[in-house]
């Protein structure tokens, strides 16, 4: 039998925790059977599989070639950029310094290179053509990131309590709005925290609900007038949105929809 | 080249038997070329990226041209994907069986799954690194992660250590 656990008690097994969150899952490991075998199997197939796969590494003759391919490669670029054609137009300082890049490349200094010898306008073009492209729905993207962030050790939960008592209090001091704080456990929502965080220019109070083995972050914002957006999909992550008096309402999470929009049934009927 | 040998072993465990080779050529270069992209510290994750998308335009381009359809999930369990590509002989003997076995066991697993269990175990990324690898979000990561450790461990007891019952 799988504890919903087994997920939190193989991200301990991979180092993937903070100290608090690992001290509690070694708390549950002690009376989970379950758990404690699983950690057990987690062991087994990472020393069976260190032990015994074959680490392939890259045959010489591929190597070789990839070397050659390099420097025809590089050939090309330079008598680009002798001509005077379309690649010499958009990285004409690139090319200049395609011959130490190559060179660096094979190299040990390579990755080194990386930092030290890019110029910073292709850096921050790179940056601003990562950056703007999907920001088309700034707001959603936003709040995928926060969740993934909060999924990262450290990052999940400022207040641990499964007390709504606990919770609510707690944001008056660090958000701006005060949400609905519910415990739904006998509906398979358990509440397990708060934490704040910084959404649409405001300090956003979330509420951290575990279903199964999966996180659903509850942000909570002053809503700010204009109508509250379509529920999408992003990255895999389902975002519901909703209003509740002035308050801006987004469960997000990897669950399926049905699972998020039960818990978001239960909270407005809460309020 | 830093890093050559995991791109040549996670082409291995994406792809087909022949086309390992050509997909790390092809990711090297296209790395090389858009070097000035290399955003952050991370070089391995971001060359294992590039390889991985070289990986599925190649399987596109592929089906657009022959209409052979694409490899399906459980179609490596021959277990010819993680088998060397030089037909030693001597070799064949020198590896042993449970390493054999174990190869056989692991390119048995379903792509996905089998990708995110070699960059975890063997490339030993962590979750943040083997989701941008692999484009997916962490919590599926974290899901895959333990169904493919799962599946190979009952694998594993069944074959080599001769327990058939999948509980102990």
């Amino acid at each position: 039998m799988q504890c919903a656990e087994s997920l939190r008690v193989q991200a301990y097994f991979d180092r993937e925790v903070d100290a608090v969150s690992a001290a509690e899952i070694e708390r549950h490991v002690e009376h989970c059977s379950a758990c404690r075998e699983l950690l057990q199997d987690l062991e087994k197939v990472r020393s069976v599989l260190r032990s015994g796969m074959s680490y392939a590494a890259a045959p010489p003759a591929l190597r070789a070639q990839i070397v050659q391919a390099l420097d025809q490669d590089t050939r090309d670029q330079l008598s680009d950029a002798a001509t005077g054609n379309e690649t010499a137009k958009i990285a004409t300082p690139r090319n200049l310094r395609s011959t130490r890049q190559a060179r660096v490349f094979r190299g040990s200094g390579f990755w080194a290179g990386a930092f030290s010898g890019i110029g910073g306008a292709a850096v921050a073009a790179a940056i601003a053509v990562f950056l703007v492209l999907p920001s088309l729905s700034p707001l959603s993207n936003e709040i995928v990131s926060a969740h993934v962030r909060s999924l990262m050790p450290a990052h999940l939960i400022d207040v641990v309590s499964t007390d709504k008592h606990t919770v609510k209090p707690w944001f008056a001091g660090h958000a701006d709005v005060s949400p609905a704080v519910a415990d739904y456990e006998a509906q398979g929502y358990r509440l397990i925290g708060g934490r704040a965080d910084y959404i649409d220019h405001q300090r956003s109070a979330v509420v951290v609900y575990q279903h199964g083995a999966h996180v659903i972050n509850v942000f909570t914002w002053a809503a700010s007038g204009a109508r509250s957006p379509r529920d999408t999909t992003r990255s895999g992550y389902h975002l519901a949105f909703w209003q509740q008096g002035d308050i801006q309402y987004c469960a997000v999470s990897d669950t399926g929809w049905d699972e998020l929009m039960g818990l978001v049934r239960l909270l407005r009927e809460q309020s | 080249m830093p890093h050559l040998d995991a791109a040549y072993r996670f082409a291995r465990w994406l792809c087909r038997p022949g086309e390992a080779d050509d997909v790390v050529q092809d990711a090297i270069l296209r790395a090389y070329r858009g070097f000035d992209a290399l955003r952050g510290s991370d070089a391995k994750a971001w060359l294992l990226t590039i390889v991985r998308n070289c990986h599925l335009t190649a399987a596109t381009q592929q089906q657009r041209r022959a209409f052979v359809p694409l490899p399906e999930e459980n179609d490596a369990a021959d277990g010819h994907a993680m088998i060397a590509n030089d037909a030693n002989p001597e070799s064949e003997t020198i590896i042993s069986d449970q390493k054999r076995v174990l190869d056989r066991l692991v390119a048995s697993l379903p792509e996905e799954h089998r990708t995110v269990l070699m960059l975890r175990e063997i490339e030993e990324m962590d979750y943040a690194q083997i989701a941008a690898v692999t484009n997916v979000p962490i919590g599926t990561v974290m899901s895959r992660l333990a169904r493919s450790r799962a599946a190979l461990k009952a694998k594993w007891l069944q074959e080599v250590e001769g327990e058939p019952r999948a509980v102990r």
